[in-house]
């Protein structure tokens, strides 16, 4: 009996494999995973010899089917593990495998898109700069726009407040929270003195800083775009104040017990008067300058990944000034400008299932600006409102598909002398990007942005496309495109409605090497205006320029021991026919020649930080340009070039001990610092008089800045909490 | 006669089965044995792998993963001036660590709870390595209240002394580090491991504390 039913099956067996061997298909399928069971969705499967090929789906599975027989290959591969191959023997009617890759350790240092951009955050690696390096550059006055100054790119601009980039104007930089415009960030400017920053760079945990050919999902901002993402739920609650010679602020933050919510609010408070009676200044101050701020948070986290997050932020300021008469020097003119400005920012975020992301933005912003000079009487009240989405879908790895709409309404009225002022604009944009992962050395970001502004009644279409290509050496290649467009200023816009948005073009090629704690950045671009506003006999759209350079930058944290330093070198090459440039001119707020040090150093015993900064930058031209009525036209009257830019700034932070006893020890310490420690005299153009006659050197309003105060915190740490809780 | 019979049956079955948890103890064995001699991340690395190979076969052994974490954590150690490397190793051996702490009775077994915490501290360190300035705060907390939990559970663990001891030595004095101390401690973990074994029990220490005091003098 036995004999018999295994000599069955074994007929039964051999004619199904003869049914198979002769011409039928075999299937293969099973299911790719990692080492810790999770499936790996989209790893492709080629089959070989044959070359059939399929990838996984979601579930990790895939399925193939080929008429090869014999033996044959598979090869798995999917970004992020090491390439498998299967030997297999092609006999069986179905073959079910289960695949396992491991993953691959050099490639989690993936590609990366960087071209044009700096990026400061948290999670920042090895020479990398964190938001703490940047903002902690010697000289900055709390300004985080100063402080990237002192990075490639920018032009030291001394008199002025806000970042020039790459042969841009300050205008040409727009600062970006959470995804919404900061339209003002800065009090409003007050002719040859820099005016504070009104946001405390110390809220943000992430800064992308781009010289150029930044993402689709930003516009209106012709050359560099500032991003800024603010911290989530603070580690723990903490109060804060400071106390310096000319500002004080204190703050709190608040964590919930459950760890899921937290509140906090600053307040900020600078008078200049005293310090301005010890230390003399160019100007003569007849109203502060005064500065008043306060702001609240609150961050609020929602399920497993939402986060919702409210910033509010008031604030106003008091300048008034005298200074003598450009026109007639043995008078006095004055000029005092009252600005209140609000910003309100509402931002959401959450993941939507398995493979979306939403991020949405509702900003609203309040300004007043009233100023008084000779013969000027000037009031203008505006408001912004930008409501904001953002979609991605996430693919598998890293790849993502990202859309989303934005939208601006801006409305503005005042009085400029007798004249009244009042300008709505809408102005809609919609942007898609993909971010591509060609393979594990390549990967790319493509994307499209429209915009449409009512007050000029035109629209644009901008394409953008960035390219990344790592090497086996750690070093990467990048290229970036772009198109970026942006509304003429509102100053403009009060005076002329039809105009188009200017343009620029950029062309960037990157290179940057990141190992042993070292950083290399070497960045050359082509910039290439068009469409700028021009005033000849009419407001008009027939400007043009270029810009086109050559930046480094290596930063070195590694070779003497806390110690931190970066060196940029800026070369920049620009014309631009634009305003009441009789023709095209290099701008009198571009140098061909910048080199910035900043030090950092850690005297670890002592308790003490070193900050230093210095900035070389060579002279700017300056001209007096003026409408000629017989030339009908504006008119070089003089011109030159000022005299070598070189400034050190010195920054010394000393720690001490306080309530040692106490369980949760606060920091505390000292700090002091000298703008321009070496007293140089920086020249950064001249005022001229109506008829030309006199000039007048802009200057610093003094020589030197001083500062020393005392700083403390407090925290309660509680992770011995959450740590007593994951462990049981 | 029945037992006679069921003797040598039983006596191969035994064999069987024991030469396949020799088979099992030894690889680790070996494993551990090449650990000891191991001094560059090339070595850890190729380590690290062996162990990860030996966990999944013994899926219920918490030594594999704790020896791949301690692997993970040297790597860390090996690369601690240079903060691009280090993420991935850190990850996987928390994750490891974590895998090995749940291979544990944690109400029974509280000398091996402490080899783990200690490993974890190390692991919790190396995150430290990646960026001091931003990682800091939050690593270098958690990697010291592992250390401390790893000494309440075990006070005499040698391994822990020496974490205690890294700690001493390379925090600034004002916040609580005392090189003297750090020394009088690496001396003691030293002398508590004088008589470690070479099983498959953790011993390792004695480099390490080594290490420390060379650097003190």
């Amino acid at each position: 009996m036995e004999t018999n039913s295994i000599k069955y099956c074994i007929a039964t067996f051999l004619s199904l494999a003869l049914f198979q061997w002769a011409g039928a298909q075999q299937r293969i399928s099973g299911t790719v995973r990692d080492k810790n069971g999770e499936v790996i969705p989209s790893a492709a499967v080629v089959l070989s010899p044959g070359g059939e090929a399929t990838r996984t789906d979601s579930a990790g599975h895939f399925s193939l089917q080929t008429m090869a027989k014999g033996k044959a290959s598979l090869l798995f591969t999917s970004i992020g593990y090491k390439p498998l191959r299967k030997e297999i023997l092609l006999t069986e009617p179905a073959l079910q495998l289960d695949i396992i890759l491991s993953t691959n350790i050099q490639s989690l240092h993936a590609v990366t898109i960087s071209a044009g951009s700096f990026e400061a955050s948290d999670k920042a690696k090895g020479a990398s700069l964190t938001a703490i390096d940047a903002f902690t550059v010697a000289g900055n006055n709390a300004d985080l726009a100063m402080a990237l100054r002192s990075l490639p790119g920018a032009q030291q601009i001394g008199e002025l407040e806000g970042l020039f980039v790459r042969g841009g104007t300050g205008d040409e930089t727009k600062q970006f929270m959470d995804g919404t415009l900061i339209k003002n960030p800065n009090y409003p400017s007050v002719p040859g003195v820099q005016q504070y920053a009104r946001l405390n760079p110390i809220l943000f945990k992430g800064i992308l800083f781009s010289s150029g050919g930044y993402s689709a999902t930003y516009g209106q901002a012709m050359s560099s775009a500032l991003i800024l993402e603010s911290a989530d739920l603070p580690e723990k609650s903490s109060a804060y104040f400071s106390v310096f010679s000319a500002n004080q602020s204190a703050g709190m933050q608040k964590l919930a017990r459950n760890g899921r919510s937290s509140y906090g609010v600053t307040v900020r408070y600078s008078n200049q008067a005293l310090y301005n009676s010890i230390v003399p200044q160019g100007p003569d101050y007849f109203r502060g300058p005064e500065y008043r701020e306060g702001d609240a948070n609150f961050r609020i986290k929602r399920g497993k990944t939402g986060m919702l997050k409210f910033y509010t932020n008031w604030n106003s300021s008091d300048v008034g000034m005298r200074n003598p008469d450009i026109d007639s020097p043995s008078l006095r003119s004055s000029y005092r400008v009252r600005g209140m400005n609000s910003y309100n920012n509402l931002s959401y975020r959450d993941r939507l299932g398995q493979d979306w992301k939403l991020e949405t933005g509702l900003a609203y912003d309040h300004n007043r600006v009233h100023t008084e000079e000779k013969n000027n009487q000037r009031q203008i009240f505006s408001d912004l409102v930008q409501g904001r989405v953002v979609l991605t879908r996430q693919f598998s790895n890293n790849q993502a598909l990202r859309f989303g709409a934005e939208h601006f309404y801006s409305r503005d009225h005042g009085r400029s002398n007798d004249s009244a002022i009042a300008l709505t604009d809408h102005l809609t944009a919609g942007f898609a990007e993909a971010d591509l992962y060609l393979s594990e050395q390549l990967a790319a970001r493509a994307g499209v942005r429209a915009e449409y502004s009512s007050v000029p009644g035109r629209g644009t279409v901008a394409p953008r496309l960035s390219l990344a290509w790592r090497m086996k050496d750690g070093g990467q290649f990048n290229l970036a495109y772009g198109i970026f467009y942006q509304e003429p200023s509102d100053d403009v816009l009060y005076q002329a409605r039809d105009l188009r948005f200017s343009g620029a073009t950029h062309y960037i090629l990157n290179y940057i090497k990141k190992a042993n704690n070292r950083l290399f950045r070497i960045e050359a671009y082509d910039k290439e205006y068009k469409d700028l506003v021009k005033i000849a006999t009419l407001i008009g759209n027939g400007g043009k320029g270029y810009a086109r350079g050559m930046e480094v930058f290596f930063r070195d944290k590694r070779s003497v021991r806390n110690l931190d330093y970066w060196v940029t070198y800026t070369y920049l090459d620009t014309r631009r026919d634009y305003w009441n440039y009789p023709y095209a001119l290099r701008p009198s707020f571009a140098t061909p020649h910048t080199a910035t040090v900043a030090i950092k150093k850690n005297f670890q015993e002592l308790n003490t930080f070193v900050n230093i900064s210095y900035a070389f930058a060579t002279g700017r031209p300056y001209y007096d340009i003026r409408y000629s009525a017989p030339d009908k036209g504006y008119k070089i009257y003089d011109q030159g070039t000022t005299k070598n830019y070189s400034v050190l700034n010195l920054q010394v932070a000393h720690l001490v001990s306080i309530l040692r006893k106490s369980k949760q020890r606060p920091v505390a310490g000292f700090s002091a610092g000298v703008n321009n420690i070496l007293g140089a005299h920086p020249l950064f153009g001249y005022n001229y008089s109506a008829d030309g006659g006199i000039k007048m050197p802009v200057t610093l309003p003094a020589t030197r800045y001083y500062y020393i105060g005392f700083f403390m915190s407090f925290g309660i740490d509680r992770t011995t909490d959450l740590l007593n809780n994951d462990a049981n | 006669m029945k037992k006679l019979i069921f003797s040598p049956l039983a006596i191969s079955f035994f064999c069987i089965s024991s030469f396949g948890q020799m088979q099992g103890a030894g690889a680790l064995e070996n494993a551990v044995a090449k650990l000891d001699g191991a001094r560059t991340a090339k070595e850890y690395e190729t380590l690290e792998k062996e162990f990860v190979r030996i966990a999944a076969s013994e899926p219920k052994d918490w030594l594999p993963n704790y020896y791949a974490a301690y692997c993970n954590a040297r790597i860390g150690f090996l690369y601690q001036d240079d903060g691009e490397e280090i993420e991935p190793y850190s990850e996987r051996g928390e994750k490891q660590a974590q895998k090995a702490q749940s291979l544990l009775d944690t109400l029974q077994q509280k000398k091996e709870l402490a080899e783990v915490y200690t490993v974890l501290s190390l692991v919790y360190r190396t995150r430290v390595f990646i960026n001091p300035m931003t990682y800091g705060r939050k690593f270098g907390t958690l990697s010291q209240q592992y250390r401390a939990r790893a000494q309440e559970l075990d006070p005499g663990n040698p391994r822990a002394i020496y974490v205690r001891a890294w700690e001493l030595y390379n925090i600034p004095k004002m916040w609580g580090g005392d090189k003297d101390q750090a020394k009088v401690l690496a001396n003691q973990s030293l002398h508590l491991l004088e008589n470690a074994g070479t099983g498959i029990q953790p011993h390792w220490g004695k480099a390490e504390d080594e290490e420390l005091l060379r650097k003190y003098k």
